[in-house]
């Protein structure tokens, strides 16, 4: 069977993974930013905590990822909760670092002129620094996104859904004449995804940064 | 330190004048700093006026600023604005009503000059239409058309526009009190100038009550009612009205830091509007016929003629050879010369002057709000006023000298 023929015949078959890996990808992320731009948010403003926040966010992307998979499973059981969490811990360090270098790039002056209008440290940071990190923050966000579709795919060896699961389907079939297509076959479609994410973070780059700072 | 306790006094206050911001014995120490910053900053500041605060770099002038609206908390010390004591009020609601500008303008980028200049009103909890008003308004009132301006963002501005939305800005909320630190200091000379007559024309109509600081003394002449020369540690040199500190500076540092040519000075201090202008100067209208344009120039004194417009404003000089021109057929508005130098009356006289040293004419026309002609100022008129105060410059060293005689006392 020729790589065009498996494709034809698994197409179902690999868009419903895709989906199930952009599913395990976007969740993942949610929970990496709404866990990760508050510690960046912290980080930047207490001097004191800023580096212990970014060294035990950077601690998380030296595990390998094999074992950061596997150390949930007697908590989490397997399947997607450990995939998650682990993805999670993976995509939190961009997030974070970039959070506090957007904020930290934010000009004195516009922060003083901000606080001299009697805006709150609270209005300050929701109108003011936020929209102007932005740019840099979303950056981050990519990365992580990135980072975190191609990881996602060895999901599938803790029972994560995914398109790990095709490829080490083809991993386990060695000598198998369609054993390479299986491999192939997810392994196109992290690719396509990767880049249909990338794409579309352009376009919410476009739509959500101010025309005054594009 | 006897001269800072003299000094400190609220100093020569004009009659009626009511202060409105009482600093007293405000003083600011950094942790780990062994000298304060500012050291019991003793100060009154009149209603509607402005007052300057003016010193090198480093002597406390900025951090005193700051103490006022409590971006600095003071270790001790007082500030009373109208009276009430605002030491220990919440500071975000205190700066809601006290106008900020500072030098690098600090408009936010990623929002539109209305939505800038919106800004203090939308905390107050303006609704939209009442901004939308207010902000029309002060674009109009600082020189900018708002249909042009209102939607555009900050990058889109040149220096000098994005430092009059930061004093639009500063006006939203129709506060009171307004604190300027540097504001024209990152502008380009020529622009700068501008900037600050137009300033002082709007604070003829606005009438604030505005601490002014600056490093550059001949701005703080400009600007200021009043001045305190600063030394170290926000210490007062001297408070005292422009005029006085030109003329009796208070001792070696002041009239060090007021530097040479103070008559020259003066003349940033006279306002064209306060001297007696030329008018007799001959002008007709563009539209008059030559011959009658030629018998106007013949009846005078003058060797030029000043052609206005339809509206009133000066168009161009003319002398009595452009006009035998205009009589074989040459359109008015193509001879002579272009009228270059313009002033309005609230200008100084050094920006008279340096007009008309520019100029291609001996004198500078003086036109009012609208552009439409006033009268001119030449040379002449301006060395009456030097002389006059050149003179009452020498009488004052000879009294000095006089009264240092006996005693070798302090002279004030």
């Amino acid at each position: 069977m020729t790589f065009a023929e498996y494709l034809t015949r698994n197409y179902d078959n690999l868009l419903e993974l895709g989906l199930e890996h952009l599913n395990l990808v976007l969740i993942s992320m949610g929970i990496a930013l709404a866990v990760g731009l508050p510690l960046g948010i912290v980080a930047h403003r207490n001097g004191f905590l800023r580096n212990p926040i970014l060294a035990g966010a950077g601690f998380f992307l030296t595990l390998p990822s094999l074992a950061l998979f596997s150390i949930f499973i007697p908590v989490l059981g397997i399947g997607a909760p450990p995939a998650i969490a682990a993805l999670s811990l993976y995509a939190l360090l961009p997030i974070v670092s970039n959070t506090v270098t957007g904020l930290a790039s934010v000009s004195p002056a516009v922060v003083k002129a901000s606080q001299g209008m009697g805006m709150t440290g609270f209005q300050r940071l929701l109108r003011v620094e936020l929209p102007l990190a932005w740019p840099v923050i979303l950056t981050g966000i990519r990365v992580s996104t990135q980072v975190v579709i191609g990881i996602a795919a060895i999901a599938a060896l803790v029972g994560g859904p995914g398109l790990g699961t095709e490829i080490f389907r083809g991993l386990r079939s060695q000598g198998n004449a369609s054993a390479p297509n299986l491999v192939y076959g997810g392994t196109l479609g992290v690719i396509v995804l990767a880049l249909l994410l990338d794409a579309a973070f352009v376009l919410i780059r476009r739509l959500t940064t101010s025309r005054g700072i594009r | 330190m006897t001269t800072t306790e003299t000094m400190a006094q609220p100093g020569p206050t004009a009659a009626g004048a009511k202060p409105m911001i009482e600093l007293v014995g405000l003083t600011k120490r950094f942790p780990g700093t062994a000298e304060a910053a500012v050291d019991g900053l003793t100060l009154t500041v009149n209603e509607g006026e402005i007052t300057v605060l003016v010193g090198p770099s480093g002597c406390g002038k900025t951090t005193s600023m700051e103490l006022i609206n409590r971006l600095i908390e003071p270790t001790s010390g007082q500030i009373l604005i109208d009276g009430e004591d605002m030491t220990h009020t919440n500071p975000d609601e205190l700066r809601r009503h006290i106008g900020y500008v500072i030098q690098e303008t600090g408009l936010l980028p990623h929002r539109t000059i209305a939505q800038n200049v919106g800004t203090v009103p939308g905390l107050l909890g303006w609704d939209k239409a009442r901004i939308a008003a207010r902000v029309d308004e002060l674009l109009e009132m600082v020189g900018m058309d708002p249909a042009t301006y209102r939607g555009r963002y900050p990058k889109e501005l040149s220096g000098g526009q994005r430092q009059r939305v930061g004093v639009a800005r500063a006006l939203a909320a129709d506060p009171p009190v307004m604190l300027m630190d540097e504001p024209f200091g990152a502008i380009d000379p020529i622009t700068r100038e501008r900037l600050q007559n137009e300033f002082l024309r709007l604070q003829q109509q606005v009438r604030k009550t505005i601490i002014f600081v600056t490093h550059d003394i001949d701005e703080a002449l400009k600007m200021g009612d009043r001045i305190a020369v600063l030394r170290n540690q926000s210490h007062i040199a001297q408070y005292d009205t422009p005029e006085n500190l030109l003329t009796s500076p208070a001792d070696d540092y002041v009239s060090d830091f007021i530097g040479a040519g103070a008559s020259l000075k003066r003349l940033n201090l006279s306002r064209v509007r306060d001297i007696e202008m030329a008018t007799d100067a001959p002008t007709a209208s563009l539209s008059t016929p030559v011959a009658e344009v030629r018998a106007v120039l013949l009846a005078s004194t003058w060797t030029s003629l000043l052609l206005l417009d339809a509206t009133g404003r000066p168009a161009r000089w003319v002398n009595s050879r452009d006009l035998a021109r205009a009589e074989k057929g040459t359109a008015l508005t193509e001879l002579g010369l272009p009228v270059e130098a313009i002033v309005e009356p609230h200008a100084t006289l050094a920006d008279a002057l340096d007009e008309l040293i520019a100029s291609n004419v001996g004198c500078t026309v003086v036109v009012d709000g609208t552009g439409a002609y006033q009268g001119v100022v030449d040379l002449e008129t301006i060395m009456t006023v030097v002389r006059t105060v050149r003179d009452e410059y020498e009488r004052f060293h000879l009294a000095q000298k006089l009264a240092q005689q006996p005693a070798d006392g302090q002279v004030r």
